[in-house]
């Protein structure tokens, strides 16, 4: 970040100091061309640490994911939507949901296949002396810092500049190590083409202007996608709140899937 | 060739890795596809392929496309915000091309489309209208194998 | 919750739906155990030609041909497993070096190649001897391979030698480099509890070099047996030592693995403990680390320490080999697909079922791993690889 200030400076001096009417006037276009003469294309536009790739073009967009916990009713609406929209085979899930349920005695969980049918009711030896029980959807979390892509031996998965990580079917040896070194078990190998597979935050969708298929089918707005960069959209609001957990942070993935309301129980 | 050097089968052996040390090359260069980015690594086509996947579901905006009426009736239902596609089904699987392919009906011979919503279940949050067959009077008549549609309407379900 | 040997405090066993398949199975497996038996009988090879181990001269190229037989082989199982195989050349095309896995053609093929011009310059003379003598296509075949010189004199001879000891000098670091890394591919993942430590590339080669050294040895008294029982007793004691120190080692860091991360309480060993004590108890605890491995301790301690002869020193030797050739086996196999047992949801342990007629099952890894043997036996129609001569003559040697 402290790079993209010093390209303020350098590139308009007559513009007040402020990063974020910079962003502004770079999503409208304006400065993009300026910096990208600069700093060349090919460059990466990655979220806030940068510093691994070495690459000073600031990021256009900063998508981010969010899940609300506390809204999720467990209907798997989601999954099906995107077993349906990625032709992802059965006994596999891009996303899936899971049920939590903590009781004096320890954390019963279960996802049955993947919740792809919502959720029987809860088992009755289980059912008494609840603390607490939410259903949370899991997916890949498109981290900044993917171990799936510093493993990947040939370069076939990869973050996309606009921050998505994803695969290139036509490149792919599906060799599994992306799907060993991954901690969120987001990834599998597609038993029908024998390649690596994982949410791609519908890439193909986002591309067209639309939002990923899960997001579009949640009954609860239990999952929003959009761009940090403009301040405009639901997620940054939400996010300005400051109140989201990441999935396991000490795997210092730092992912842009976010959660509200996660319980400390979930893993 | 009587009387090589004592080196001379090194020299030629260095001349066979040399000449295959070049061969590879060359194919190496060859085979690198050509959109390959060499910063990032990974080959820049890949983001073609990935954004040329089919569209399944369409969104409720694609549905106003052709039911400008039942989408403009919505807005004042209980189920306004539901996306149409998570009961009806894809889009994909009832348009193509512009053209409709096949009804988007809905299962209603079946309840569990309701009840996976709204069946009780500890999990769910405590707000969300939930059925749960002992608390609501009126369901205690409800007899096995009865729809929720026979009283309720999937668009506005007031109770 | 410990009753229940779950991590987590998980009251049911939970694992990630797509958590359900173990991806790296039999032929990764396979893969470094071969892998492993190259580096050690190339070790053994260097034992003579580097160190002067005059002992080990008997079987210095034995050791040379059966590492080339095994390397051959090593990179066939992953071939196997790829979803893709025909696409196997982008390792060597693009490379992605932030991957531990992307050196692996180049230091495998470099590995093989160094290997193949060690035994040419070792076998030179016979190719030349075999050039002059042969007719028609053989004659071509050898033709070639002497790089049409087909003159021996004494010079090169010298020369030869000195470039042996040299490729040999190189070939030390390398086999360490190549089994060393198969270990750094997966101590490096931290995603997996099991294998993410530091110590797991030196684990992996110090039992790279206990697996190539038994299977060599069990192999040379195959070969001896069936060439009518010419055994090289003092070979067989001082092989049987330098055997005995080198698992000695392997076993102390595999010991000191277990016990750091028992004695550290931390975050893997919650998921590492009930992961032993429970689907790994037979494999690991039994196994791996028991039986196979105080077993050939004591054996070979009393074949090296105490003085046994002949028949028994023969029998003793062939037994803690096997063992060990066994344990190795079982902690590659106790490694990559114990790790795997660990579901990413630290809640629950994966089922693991072999398969016998699949593309990766058993039959196909047996397949695989009898095709090095196979192919050290039609070597050795062609090339001598045991100085028949020099041993007959010396069966004094045996008899101590």
């Amino acid at each position: 970040m402290k790079n993209m200030k010093k390209i303020v400076e350098m590139e308009m001096p007559s513009i007040p100091d402020s990063r974020r009417e910079f962003l502004i006037r770079l999503l409208e276009g304006t400065a993009t061309a300026t910096v990208l003469m600069v700093f060349g294309p090919g460059a990466s536009a990655h979220g806030p640490e940068t510093g691994i790739s070495g690459s000073l073009e600031p990021a256009k967009h900063n998508y981010a994911y969010i899940i609300d916990i506390n809204k999720c009713i467990g209907c798997g609406n989601c999954v099906r939507a995107c077993k349906r929209e990625n032709s992802v085979p059965a006994d596999y899930f891009r996303t899936w949901v899971e049920r939590y349920v903590v009781r004096a005695d320890g954390v019963y969980v279960d996802s049955p296949n993947g919740a792809l049918e919502g959720f029987e009711k809860l088992n009755k030896k289980f059912r008494d002396n609840i603390q607490l029980s939410r259903t949370v959807p899991k997916m890949c979390n498109h981290c900044h810092n993917p171990p799936c892509v510093q493993v990947c031996p040939v370069g076939a998965t990869f973050k996309s500049p606009e921050g998505f990580v994803l695969v290139d079917h036509d490149y792919c040896l599906g060799c599994a190590y992306c799907v060993q070194a991954c901690p969120y078990a987001a990834r599998f190998i597609n038993p029908v083409k024998h390649k690596s597979d994982k949410c791609t935050w519908c890439y193909h969708r986002v591309k067209k202007g639309k939002l990923p298929a899960c997001v579009t089918v949640c009954p609860q707005k239990a999952r929003l996608f959009g761009d940090l960069n403009d301040v405009e959209s639901e997620v940054s609001k939400i996010f300005e709140k400051d109140h989201w957990m990441v999935l396991k942070p000490e795997m210092h993935t730092d992912p842009t899937c976010f959660y509200i309301g996660l319980p400390r129980e979930v893993v | 060739m009587s009387n090589p050097s004592p080196k001379a089968h090194l020299v030629r052996l260095a001349a066979v890795l040399v000449g295959v040390l070049v061969v590879f090359l060359i194919i190496k260069q060859m085979v690198v596809p050509d959109s390959w980015n060499y910063e990032e690594w990974y080959r820049e086509g890949a983001l073609a392929l990935n954004a040329s996947e089919p569209l399944a579901y369409g969104g409720n905006e694609s549905c106003a496309a052709c039911h400008q009426e039942t989408n403009d009736e919505l807005a004042e239902f209980k189920h306004k915000a539901l996306s149409c596609e998570s009961c009806h089904g894809a889009l994909a699987d009832h348009v193509t091309d512009g053209v409709k392919t096949a009804a988007a009906q809905v299962d209603d011979e079946s309840t569990w489309q309701c009840l996976n919503c709204h069946e009780a279940r500890v999990s769910k949050p405590e707000g969300f209208p939930q059925f749960d067959k002992v608390a609501i009077k009126e369901h205690t008549e409800i007899e096995e194998g009865m729809l929720c549609l026979a009283c309720h309407t999937p668009h506005d379900p007031t109770p | 919750m410990e009753t229940l040997g779950l991590p987590g405090g998980a009251l049911v066993n939970y694992i990630f739906p797509n958590n359900a398949h173990v991806v790296w199975s039999i032929m990764i497996v396979l893969y470094p155990y071969i892998t492993g038996l190259v580096a050690g009988a190339f070790v053994v090879s260097s034992m003579y030609h580097v160190f002067g181990v005059k002992e080990f001269k008997p079987i210095a190229n034995f050791a040379l041909i059966a590492a080339f037989s095994f390397g051959l082989f090593a990179a066939v199982p992953l071939l196997f497993h790829l979803g893709q195989p025909q696409r196997a050349y982008e390792i060597y095309t693009t490379p992605h070096t932030t991957s531990a896995m992307s050196i692996f053609g180049y230091v495998y093929s470099s590995y093989l190649v160094l290997l193949m011009i060690e035994i040419w310059i070792i076998y030179r003379r016979v190719f030349i001897e075999k050039a002059n003598e042969a007719t028609g296509v053989m004659a071509i075949f050898w033709r070639v391979l002497c790089l049409d010189i087909t003159t021996y004199n004494p010079e090169s001879a010298q020369f030869d030698k000195k470039v042996a000891k040299f490729l040999a000098g190189i070939g030390i670091p390398w086999a360490c480099l190549l089994h060393g890394y198969v270990g750094f591919v997966f101590g490096s993942v931290k995603a997996v509890a099991w294998w993410a430590t530091a110590l797991q590339p030196f684990i992996f080669l110090s039992s790279a070099i206990v697996s190539g050294m038994a299977m060599l040895f069990v192999m040379y008294s195959f070969i001896m047996w069936r060439r009518g029982g010419h055994y090289d007793y003092v070979l067989v004691k001082k092989f049987m030592i330098s055997l005995w120190m080198a698992f000695i080692l392997d076993y102390s860091l595999e010991v000191l693995e277990v016990t750091f991360v028992s004695y550290e309480q931390g975050a893997h060993w919650a998921v590492i403990k009930p992961l032993l004590l429970g689907p790994l108890y037979e494999s690991y605890v039994l196994g791996q680390m028991g039986l196979l491995s105080i077993g050939p301790l004591l054996v070979l301690g009393i074949v090296s320490l105490l003085d046994i002869r002949g028949k028994a020193l023969l029998y003793l030797a062939n037994l803690g080999s096997l063992m060990l050739v066994f344990q190795v086996l079982v902690m590659r196999f106790n490694v990559v697909v114990g790790g795997q047992l660990i579901s990413k949801s630290e809640r629950g342990f994966v089922d693991y079922e072999f398969e016998f007629f699949s593309k990766e099952g058993l039959l196909t890894a047996i397949i695989i791993f009898v095709a090095p043997f196979v192919t050290y036996y039609v070597i050795s129609r062609f090339i001598p690889i045991f100085e028949g001569k020099s041993m007959d003559t010396e069966p004094k040697r045996g008899i101590l």
